[in-house]
């Protein structure tokens, strides 16, 4: 089992890291969406893998969720996957705002360009700042407005160690569009972020 | 006297970063604020001719500290420092007066040549 603590000023660091990052991903995603997207500072968790499902049960309690999944892959073994939550209670004022039509194929397309969107975008960010480079699977959708979603994300988990939570609330000009990312990788990625957020903090 | 200029960013990273890319030739007293709202209270304290002011951060964030600086015409120049990129963004903090917009991360070349354009250095 490898050791996943991070200590607070690794924790700090990772932090402002996924703030840049992240304001380069609302940056593009409001280019997409055509409206101004407000950025609030993302909470980061760093939690075991394995617990993760759990703790989305609970929180959507018995709401469906859709989840879509993207793979990446950098050098020196790091690599893992995203996963998108959404919940869709306002997915269709979304829908209508990017001309998608009003049915479960459109909308699972335009989650899955969204998903694309934001992830890519927050990863190259996060890559270029961690002097690594990612490339991407396509995404996929595990699981499509259902209930039994945190099945699913527990399955997926089950084949990685360490989950680090970031909670999006992106508040667009007119509406509220919450979803939730998951970075989801492996022990020695783990080991390998560490040593890198180290050699970040050498430098300053 | 030298100047003081403050830092404020609620990322000890980002402070840390920030104050080591400052360029050498810069002569001025650095102190620091995690939050808006320390930044406003030392704002009011204590003469600051120069901010570095991050924008996503708790408490009071830096469109806020903004606007009081605005509304107490404050004396202080202020670059914002941010991972917002938004044009939107950029373009609602030049209208509450702050002199330049630099994107995250700051580094030396950047802060230089915003300096630089200004007279600050």
């Amino acid at each position: 089992m490898t050791e996943l603590q991070f200590t607070d000023v690794q924790r700090d660091c990772l932090q402002e890291l996924v703030n840049v990052a992240m304001g380069q991903a609302s940056d593009k995603l409001a280019r997409y969406l055509g409206t101004f997207v407000h950025l609030q500072v993302p909470a980061i968790a760093l939690v075991e893998a394995a617990l993760l499902s759990q703790h989305f049960a609970s929180r959507y309690q018995q709401q469906s969720a859709t989840l879509v999944s993207l793979g990446f892959f950098g050098d020196q073994g790091l690599r893992g996957e995203t996963i998108m939550l959404y919940q869709l209670a306002n997915v269709g004022v979304i829908a209508q705002l990017l001309g998608y039509s009003d049915d479960a194929v459109s909308e699972a397309e335009m989650l899955t360009d969204i998903s694309s969107v934001l992830t890519t975008t927050f990863l190259s960010g996060l890559a270029e700042q961690l002097e690594n480079s990612f490339s991407y699977a396509a995404p996929r959708i595990l699981s499509c407005r259902d209930q039994y979603f945190a099945d699913k994300l527990a399955y997926t988990a089950e084949q990685w160690q360490l989950a680090l939570q970031v909670d999006i609330r992106y508040q667009l000009t007119d509406y509220s569009f919450n979803c939730d990312m998951i970075l989801l990788i492996p022990g020695e990625a783990v080991l390998r972020l560490r040593q890198t957020l180290d050699n970040i903090l050498a430098d300053f | 006297m030298a100047l003081t200029a403050l830092i404020c960013d609620d990322s000890l990273l980002a402070r840390n970063q920030l104050k080591k890319s400052l360029p050498s030739v810069f002569d001025a007293d650095i102190i620091t604020a995690s939050n808006g709202v320390e930044a406003l209270s030392i704002l009011r304290a204590r003469e600051v001719g120069l901010v570095f002011l991050d924008l996503t951060m708790p408490e009071l964030d830096g469109v806020g500290v903004l606007e009081a600086i605005k509304a107490d015409a404050m004396d202080c120049l202020v670059i914002v420092v941010s991972a917002d990129i938004q044009p939107e963004m950029q373009k609602r903090v030049m209208e509450l007066g702050a002199l330049a917009f630099v994107q995250k991360p700051a580094t030396a070349d950047k802060l230089a040549d915003v300096m630089h354009k200004y007279g600050l250095i």
